[in-house]
């Protein structure tokens, strides 16, 4: 349903596994192999960092509202599930994405100042479209999406729970940017949108405000903070546990048992973070305090605590492969195939 | 523990009473629906990987996978619309019964159509219909994206109340059985409660929108003007004009809020009740057409109408009166004549009072705004039958008693915030008198049968089709028109 995220066309035919998700992208790549041998690509996080950069160019040009370019950006994604990029004009993908997405936010935009922006923005891959090009690109965005325009953001999460978590206007303006940064992942094609809301909130929590620092590529350095945010989960996870026993159930199926250690690629927790959140806390730490009513909200809130260390665990590998992101061949790589393909006509 | 568990968890949509629930969610067709739709999964996915044949690069051109004339079989016309045209259609595979298939008309017509973009109502219908699956909502089958139209293909219903209030005042003028008009009220309300637990907003609740299978089922469609208001940021100030047909407008909306919420929805609802019973529009009032500024016009006439049968509104009875803008004009507006039926009395205070007129009527305040709705209701379900209609079986409203006042009152109340909700009406008394439980069928126990949708040969051609949407060009937007009277073309 629209607002009902169980019933959605999202949880139903928008979600999938990690190995789904592989599998459909191979099918794709498989349809045609030499197009894909003549044309390569680098890794697709860099991809996404660098159509989320031409998200954000021309949206700032046309003043568009983040939620429509939350909304925009998993289009995107869904699209290039079903559809394989080399055969497209990603910037046409791009502002046509922009474009429906501002119409279902409500804050629409009018299609020629769209194409007008584009055209500005993008000289030498976008100067072969108008109008009817960006209309019928819309066509085939929708139709490839099933007509399933409805997205669901973590961003209501956030605003939802900030005051439950009393989160600081620093520590929230830190969660709405681990958000804006997951859209560069394929989390938005993973998990509900609470598990990652939830997942941006201990971030924010554990790792944001020690470094203060507004970006989230710094927060892959702050190993401190990481560790919190692993045992905090692990705690939470135990707790969890511990209460299904308590209640007469076993942990049942879907609660694997893991241990802070065993939860992150990193494996650089030690033991001495869990004592932070054990029985000799320091209560005086107004972060430590946070830190135990989040865990135990969790805990008693039969969330996917799983789902929330692989969260974590992504945005921190996708912030260090960040640092390996070089814009310009990206940008080559993809004009390569819309100037051979003739794909900017 | 403060914080549940389910937070997240559905808002499971509320059947107040679970016999009715079964009832409407039949089983029968369930195998054949899964067959079907196992059989359109292989279809789909043949095409899919057939997609881009011959693909040797260059821009690709967008074209269906599914044609819309390969899979329905158009068997006519049924009505038009600034939006487009809605024909009538038969399944080509075996697809279970019968469809109507909405056809937004593209921007251009004439001339050569080319791609302008889809408009922001038709993406928010395509959207909405997409998630939304309950029995007293209008099911989407599917959406097809074809040659620059875009085709929506809803399950067919054979009638409207529109159709079934029409057919009522046809001589001998008769009413609408009690328990028909029971059923339909439940399963509206049914309706409305889902779209509103799942913040949709319909917007534009009316007669000719309420659509009724063949089986007695009733099903809000239309939902051409949609909205979710769960977006507070933006969606509780609508960005477009009022909407709502005049004579189902709120009178929050009618005095200048810009505030939707589903309080307006429930209003409609009371409007139509009212107009179950007594087979015409309780606020027939007219337009105020838009002045060359394009600045929306106090609706004076339409708030008239509801004064005349509701009193003048009150501070006491609603609290944030004071505050609408269009206050100052409540002063210009006459209050009701003795009692009696609106309408009687002719455009009284329609534009000749300056809005200071009437500032202070003192003393006089206490009897303008005394409500004469009761005195409606009872007038209304009260009424003598012809000894023609007796003859034909038709049963009087006197039936439904104090509680159908109470709940049409409770419908219709000035204040939003008093309101009654969907889900409060579903558990009103009136639905627990007898017939209990309330059938989900409303045709149940009904010896005649209503006439059935007229379907015009004229125009069978759904593919290029005669210019869509001429047949009411003149018109600014249909949905804005107080509602034909008529039956569809």
């Amino acid at each position: 349903m629209a607002s009902n995220f169980w019933e959605s066309t999202q949880r139903r035919y928008w979600q999938f596994t990690k190995d789904e998700l592989a599998a459909m992208r191979q099918k794709l790549e498989d349809e045609d192999p030499n197009l894909v041998q003549m044309y390569p690509l680098p890794q697709l996080r860099h991809i996404n960092i660098y159509l989320n950069q031409q998200f954000n160019r021309l949206a700032k040009r046309l003043g568009v509202r983040q939620q429509a370019l939350a909304t925009a950006q998993v289009y995107l994604k869904r699209f290039y599930t079903r559809v394989e990029i080399r055969r497209t004009n990603p910037y046409l993908l791009v502002a046509t994405a922009l474009y429906l997405a501002c119409k279902m936010e409500e804050c629409p935009q009018h299609i020629r100042l769209i194409v007008q922006e584009a055209r500005g923005l993008w000289p030498e891959t976008f100067h072969g479209q108008d109008t009817s090009k960006l209309g019928e690109c819309e066509f085939f965005l929708i139709s490839e999406m099933s007509s399933q325009l409805i997205v669901h953001q973590p961003y209501r999460t956030l605003t939802q729970l900030q005051g439950e978590f009393n989160l600081t206007p620093e520590e929230s303006q830190a969660a709405w940017q681990a958000i804006n940064d997951h859209y560069m992942t394929d989390l938005p094609l993973l998990y509900p949108p609470h598990i990652i809301g939830l997942t941006a909130i201990l971030l924010a929590i554990t790792c944001y405000n020690r470094q203060n620092t507004a970006g989230g590529a710094n927060a892959a350095g702050n190993s401190g903070g990481l560790v919190m945010a692993a045992n905090a989960l692990a705690h939470a996870q135990a707790q969890s546990q511990a209460r299904a026993a308590a209640m007469g159930g076993n942990s049942g199926p879907g609660t694997p048992n893991l241990t802070p250690q065993g939860s992150f690629a990193g494996g650089n927790f030690s033991s001495q973070g869990g004592r932070e959140l054990g029985d000799g806390t320091n209560p005086s730490d107004p972060k430590i305090a946070k830190m135990q009513r989040f865990t135990k909200w969790l805990a008693e809130s039969n969330i996917d605590i799983e789902g929330m260390i692989d969260c974590t665990q992504e945005i921190i590998s996708f912030y260090d492969c960040h640092e390996q992101y070089e814009d310009l061949v990206v940008r080559d790589n993809i004009k390569r195939f819309i100037k051979a393909r003739g794909l900017d006509k | 523990m403060h914080h549940h568990p389910h937070h997240y968890a559905p808002a499971v949509p509320n059947h107040h009473n679970p016999s009715f629930a079964s009832a409407m969610n039949p089983a029968r067709n369930l195998r054949a629906e899964a067959s079907y739709q196992q059989q359109q999964q292989q279809q789909q996915q043949q095409q899919r990987t057939s997609s881009y044949p011959g693909d040797r690069g260059g821009p690709i051109q967008y074209q269906s996978k599914v044609r819309v004339t390969d899979k329905y079989k158009v068997i006519g016309f049924i009505s038009s619309g600034t939006y487009g045209r809605v024909y009538k259609a038969h399944g080509r595979h075996g697809q279970p019964g019968e469809f109507a298939i909405k056809k937004f008309k593209p921007d251009k017509e004439g001339e050569q159509i080319t791609y302008t973009g889809i408009s922001q109502s038709a993406v928010r219908e395509m959207a909405l219909c997409s998630e939304l699956n309950h029995a007293n909502v209008i099911k989407l089958i599917e959406i097809i994206l074809e040659d620059k139209c875009i085709f929506m293909v809803f399950e067919y219903a054979e009638h409207d109340l529109l159709q079934i209030i029409h057919h009522h005042t046809q001589q001998p003028r008769h009413p609408i059985p009690p328990n028909t008009i029971k059923s339909i009220m439940f399963q509206l309300l049914n309706g409305c409660q889902y779209l509103h637990t799942n913040w949709v907003l319909h917007r534009d609740l009316k007669p000719a929108n309420i659509m009724v299978t063949s089986s007695g089922e009733v099903k809000i469609g239309d939902l051409g003007l949609a909205r979710l208001f769960y977006k507070p940021l933006h969606s509780l100030f609508s960005g477009d004009k009022v909407v709502v047909t005049i004579w189902y407008r709120a009178p929050e909306l009618l005095l200048g809020s810009r505030h939707y919420t589903p309080a307006i929805d429930m209003w409609a609802v009371g409007c139509i009740f009212a107009e179950l019973l007594s087979l015409r529009p309780i606020f027939k009032g007219e337009e105020a057409k838009m002045d060359s500024k394009k600045t929306v016009p106090f609706q004076r006439n339409q708030m008239q109408k509801i004064v005349d049968v509701m009193g003048l509104p009150t501070k006491e009875r609603w609290p944030l009166l004071t505050s609408m803008p269009e206050y100052s004009q409540l002063p210009s507006l006459s209050p009701p004549l003795g009692g009696g039926h609106g309408g009687h009395h002719g455009h009284h205070g329609y534009g000749s009072h300056h809005h200071q007129s009437h500032h202070g009527r003192g003393g006089n305040s206490a009897a303008a705004s005394v409500s004469h709705l009761e005195k409606w209701y009872y007038n209304t379900i009260n009424q003598q039958i012809s000894s023609t209609a007796q003859a034909n079986g038709a049963s009087s409203l006197s039936v439904l008693g104090a509680q159908g006042y109470n709940l049409l009152a409770g419908l219709l109340e000035y204040d939003p915030e008093k309101r009654l909700t969907a889900a409060n009406a579903l558990q009103h008394p009136f639905f627990a008198e007898s017939p209990d439980p309330i059938n989900a069928n409303c045709f149940a126990g009904v010896k005649m049968e209503y006439p059935h949708r007229r379907v015009s040969q004229d125009d069978n051609d759904i593919r290029t089709g005669s210019l869509p949407g001429t047949k009411r060009s003149g018109l600014p937007d249909d949905s804005l028109r107080p509602g034909k009277r008529v039956k569809e073309n």
